[in-house]
């Protein structure tokens, strides 16, 4: 029954306080398809890995993404980027993501779980209008199949990933 | 005499090469000797060359020379000295030589007394130094210093006035009969340049003697072995035991005046002979150095234990009226030119033997604050040593280091490092009321204190303690509890204005500013306050909430129906932390002095009592150790509920006839989590309970109440065919397991045809869990303390039978005692672990989902992973903590597996089943 000293006020602590409580909810409630764990000690950087959502083209594809906390998280987003390649209309073929709430329209409110769900879901509905790979966004309404098939062809499993 | 050697003389005249012998008597005078020839002095010639008329001088001179010299040569045994008179011849040689025309001149030729100064280097560099040398050749002995210094010196005396004699005899009153000439230049002009020129060849010569016999003693030994005398008749004179050169001091103690007069003695017989200067100075300087670090080992450095007194005045008083004296003394001897000791040097004696002092304390300060306080005077010693420059680094470092290397390691109690913890605050504050130092101190200590698991537990539980009742006892030496702390809660406080910010007070006449050492973070605190200081190791909503648990715990165990004292320390506790803040312990206080009274007046609404049982009467208080009804820390069991109350049932059955009931009814918001296993208790306790409860909510209006059945306690009697017992303060699932063997409805048959061994009813582990509902680990717990007092006895694995009358045959009685003095102590075993809060085992398993959950999580995202690391990880990143190790990991790696979660790899290497 050691007691805590109470002097976490550093932001250091509070965010690795929060970050912890994240983790906590995560394991406590967890959602199929979307898991995330810190990578070491400190909490700042995470490992996520999200499940493609069925009837896109991602269907049973496992994608692997890096998140990277800032010291005064949860007040600004975190760095999210997809390590496995990925054929997307929004993500560049570095894996960074253009999507709104990892930007301007992030908010407090948001923790890593949702997140992942917004990246989920913004596998299956592509935002066209700010493409970062255009060809991508064109073939996505023009081309289906042509689109399925780049996609699977830069697509490596966790397992080629590490190798 | 080879060649190197010649060249050698030619520039640096060697005195065995110049020096002339005297001529022989028989030696016909010559009346032209060749240029340079011998007979005269070596220079007279070369001299005589340049001067044509020089020619006749030099004969005369030379004739003269040889007079003289021969009569002031030295005999070879300077014990016989021969009593010389001058004859004409030779008083005219002298006097030509010295003071008439045949004196040197310009220092060219070699004067007379030059002469002489050499023969006396040679005489004593022949006839005495090889004495001398043999008695210095080799390391001094320490007894025997005494004696070669005495013998050196008396020896060089004896030599020195055989040189003196005839120097002062024969040529001092010819050159006292010249005043004006002076032809000796004084090698110290100031000094003697105004003296008379005999004084000043007379200082000289003996300077001379003097250098020649300082010289012939070997210094290093010489200043070491005189320092040594000097230290021994300082240690002789003041009486001191523990000396450097570990002589002890004779039995007898010899007479001051002795001791005192043969060192004076020593010392002006060594100065005549020019032993004295500056080395001997140096060497006593040495001496008296030493004398005074001895002097405080061994007077100063007792500790007065009994008067507390401090030591300081005496050692002041010794440096200015023993030490001063002796020192005035020496210098006297020894003719220093100023031999009076200044008052300010007296000052800074003291203040450097204080020094020593001071700092001989402080390697010892964790002693003395061990033993507060009747170190006081050895404390107030440090006080006055920390006037010093750097005294107080020195004692911070010092005692820091002693402290981490004897009280903060892992051998340590909590409560051992907690009293020396409080005799550092109540010595600091003597040492430095302002306790700056003793928050320099105490910090790592805290630091400390505040990583140690228990000392929350132990601080508040010393705190609720009471002094007055069954003292002896309770603060044994391993016990959990700190005498100090229960005395210093015990005392009469002042009242605090701490929360006041008393910079800001601005009508405070007396106000201080902070001390100008201070850290920033210091406070000024009423020092002594022991209280205050362990109770700021922590916050304060920390340390309330720690304390909320324990006093929950304490008014559960507690067996006095008044409840006095628990009520006095919370007043108490209120005083020191603010009243504010301790509502909820008010509460629940208020909670059991209500049970008492609701008990009483449903009892006195309920007159038809029920049951017949020779069961139990059980009284609840829910004390941290009985865990039937009311565990310590249960889990409210319909959290949803609004006014949730629980019950903690106590029965007590005054006779065999009708158990009886006490609650205890506690607000559960307030209360801190107590344990809740739940299993059916006896039906006429269940009974009993549904009649509280309605009674309880007739009373209460709305509230309801919920039985923990596993706090509480009761006590019961148990009727055998043979004999009857009493049991008192059992647990609950105690007394249901054994109240389970009476016969049920159908078995009263079975009863009836008692086995051969006086045997009962027979019931095995598992019927025990299903009629009772009841954890296996508490029914085995149960049974093992039933068998242990011989009421049940295990007939074959897991399966008991009540003993209901005792055997008489001695064989099967031995066995029973065997069984029954295993069985308890394997109870005490079992009741040591439950009654803190669960297994290890069952909080793996409580949280199993969570663990599974969190290795899912690590190898989803961070592949396949060796076990040790998962193990690591899971110890980083589980909030709460994660008190595991590699093999529990393993285990729930295996179960994960069988379940078709994971896979593994091999090599303990763990991987997502695809």
């Amino acid at each position: 029954m050691a007691l805590s000293n109470g002097r976490g006020n550093n932001s250091n602590t509070t965010v690795a306080a929060r970050l912890q409580k994240e983790l906590m909810d995560l394991m406590l409630h967890p959602t199929p398809g979307i898991s995330a764990f810190p990578s070491d000690e400190n909490m700042s950087t995470w490992t996520a890995t999200i499940d493609g959502p069925s009837s896109t083209p991602y269907e049973s594809l496992i994608l692997k993404l890096s998140l990277d906390f800032p010291a005064n998280y949860p007040y600004a987003p975190p760095v999210v980027q997809f390590k496995t390649p990925i054929y997307h209309p929004n993500v560049d073929f570095s894996g960074r993501i253009c999507l709104d709430i990892l930007k301007d329209k992030w908010s407090a409110v948001y923790n890593i779980g949702t997140v992942l769900l917004s990246l989920q879901s913004l596998l299956g509905e592509p935002n066209n209008a700010s493409p970062l790979n255009g060809q991508a966004a064109e073939l996505w309404d023009k081309d289906p199949a042509e689109y399925k098939r780049l996609v699977l062809a830069r697509h490596k499993t966790p397992e080629e990933l590490d190798a | 005499m080879d060649h190197s050697t010649l060249v050698f003389a030619s520039v640096f005249p060697v005195l065995s090469l110049s020096h002339t012998t005297p001529t022989p008597v028989a030696t016909p005078i010559l009346g032209y000797a060749a240029p340079g020839s011998s007979f005269g002095s070596p220079y007279a010639g070369r001299n005589a060359d340049e001067h044509g008329q020089g020619q006749h001088r030099a004969l005369k001179r030379g004739q003269a020379w040889s007079c003289a010299t021969r009569f002031l040569s030295l005999p070879k045994d300077t014990a016989i000295l021969p009593r010389l008179h001058r004859t004409r011849d030779v008083e005219d040689a002298l006097c030509y030589l010295l003071v008439g025309e045949g004196k040197s001149e310009d220092g060219r030729e070699e004067s007379l007394v030059e002469w002489y100064t050499n023969e006396c280097r040679l005489h004593f560099a022949s006839h005495v130094r090889p004495g001398l040398e043999q008695l210095w050749s080799g390391e001094v002995q320490l007894q025997h210093s005494w004696d070669i210094l005495e013998e050196t010196q008396r020896g060089l005396e004896q030599v020195q006035g055989v040189y003196l004699e005839p120097f002062n005899e024969h040529i001092l009153p010819f050159l006292q009969q010249t005043i004006s000439a002076s032809t000796i230049r004084p090698s110290k002009p100031s000094q003697i340049a105004r003296a008379d020129p005999s004084d000043a060849a007379s200082w000289k010569f003996r300077r001379d003697i003097h250098a020649i016999f300082a010289h012939c003693l070997p210094a290093q030994r010489f200043s070491k072995t005189l320092s040594y005398v000097l230290y021994d008749a300082g240690c002789r004179l003041y009486w001191i035991y523990i000396r450097q050169d570990g002589v002890q001091p004779p039995s007898t103690p010899e007479g001051n005046t002795e001791i005192r007069k043969r060192m004076t003695t020593l010392l002006i017989g060594l100065e005549r002979v020019g032993l004295g200067g500056d080395n001997a100075q140096k060497a006593f300087a040495h001496a008296m150095n030493k004398l005074v670090d001895s002097y405080i080992t061994s007077h100063y450095l007792k500790v007065d234990w009994f008067t507390k007194e401090s030591m300081v005045p005496p050692l002041r008083n010794w440096i200015e009226n023993g030490f001063c004296p002796l020192v005035e003394l020496v210098l006297a001897c020894l003719r220093c030119e100023q031999s009076n000791v200044l008052p300010t040097e007296v000052t800074s004696w003291q203040e450097m033997a204080l020094n020593r002092l001071g700092r001989a304390r402080v390697d010892n300060l964790f002693d003395f604050v061990m033993n507060w306080d009747k170190s006081l005077g050895a404390v107030l010693d440090i006080k006055e040593y920390l006037k010093a420059a750097g005294a107080k680094q020195h004692l911070t470092s010092s005692f820091s280091q002693q402290v981490s290397r004897r009280l903060l390691h892992p051998g340590a109690t909590t409560t051992y490092i907690l009293n020396v913890y409080i005799s550092i605050i109540r010595s600091f504050h003597v040492l430095e009321p302002k306790g700056v130092l003793l928050e320099r101190v105490a910090r790592p200590i805290r630091r400390y204190l505040k990583e140690r698991e228990d000392t929350a537990r132990i601080i508040i539980a010393s705190l609720l303690t009471d002094l007055s009742d069954d003292t002896g006892s309770k603060f044994s030496a391993n016990s959990e509890l700190s005498y100090e702390i229960a005395c210093e809660m015990a005392k009469p406080f002042a009242n605090y204005g701490q929360d006041m910010d008393e910079e800001l007070n601005w009508s405070d006449m007396n106000w201080q500013p902070l001390p100008t050492d201070a850290s920033p973070d210091y406070k000024k605190s009423k020092v002594e306050d022991v209280i205050w200081f362990l109770l700021t190791l922590w916050e304060r909503e920390d340390f309330i909430n720690e304390l909320k648990n324990i006093y929950g715990d304490h008014l559960l165990r507690c067996q006095d129906p008044e409840y006095e004292k628990e009520i006095r320390l919370l007043e108490l506790i209120k005083v020191r932390l603010g009243d504010d803040k301790l509502q909820a312990c008010e509460v629940m206080l208020r909670d059991v002095l209500d049970s008492k009274r609701i008990n009483a007046s449903i009892r006195a609404a309920n007159a038809t009592p029920a049951s017949v049982l020779q069961t139990p009467d059980t009284r609840n208080r829910n004390p941290a150790t009985p865990e039937i009804r009311q565990p310590r820390t249960p889990r409210p069991r319909r959290p949803a509920q609004p006014p949730p109350q629980h019950a903690l049932p106590s029965w007590s059955t005054p006779g065999p006839p009708e158990p009886q009931l006490n609650a205890q009814i506690l607000s559960s918001f307030f209360w801190p989590s107590l344990r809740d296993d739940t299993f059916l208790v006896p039906s006429q306790i269940s009974t009993l309970q549904k009649d509280y409860e309605s009674r309880f909510e007739r009373i209460k209006g709305m509230r309801k109440l919920r039985w923990m059945n596993a706090l509480g306690s009761g006590s019961i009697t148990l009727e055998f065919d043979d004999r009857k017992e009493d049991f008192d303060a059992l647990t609950p699932w105690q007394v249901s397991v054994v109240y389970a063997f009476q016969p049920q409805a159908g078995e009263e048959h079975i009863a009836k045809k008692k086995g051969k061994g006086g045997e009962g009813i027979a019931r095995n582990v598992q019927q025990l869990e299903e009629m009772l509902e009841m954890d296996e680990s508490l029914v085995r717990q149960a049974l093992a303390f039933w068998t242990g007092k011989s009421v049940l006895r295990e007939i074959s694995p897991s399966t008991y039978t009540v003993i209901e009358s005792l055997p008489r045959k001695s064989s099967q009685a031995a066995a029973d005692e065997d069984a029954a003095a295993a069985a308890e102590e394997l109870a005490a075993v079992q009741a040591a672990q439950t009654s803190t809060i669960k297994t290890q085992a069952d909080q793996l398993n409580e949280k199993k989902d969570i663990y599974v959950a969190f290795i899912m999580g690590m190898l989803t995202n961070q592949g396949n992973m060796p076990c040790t690391r998962i193990a690591m990880m899971m110890r980083m990143m589980v909030q709460g903590g994660f008190p595991f190790g590699v093999e529990e990991v393993k285990g729930l790696l295996g179960e994960m597996e069988g379940e078709g979660k994971v896979v593994g790899l091999g090599g303990d290497v763990w991987a997502v089943k695809k």
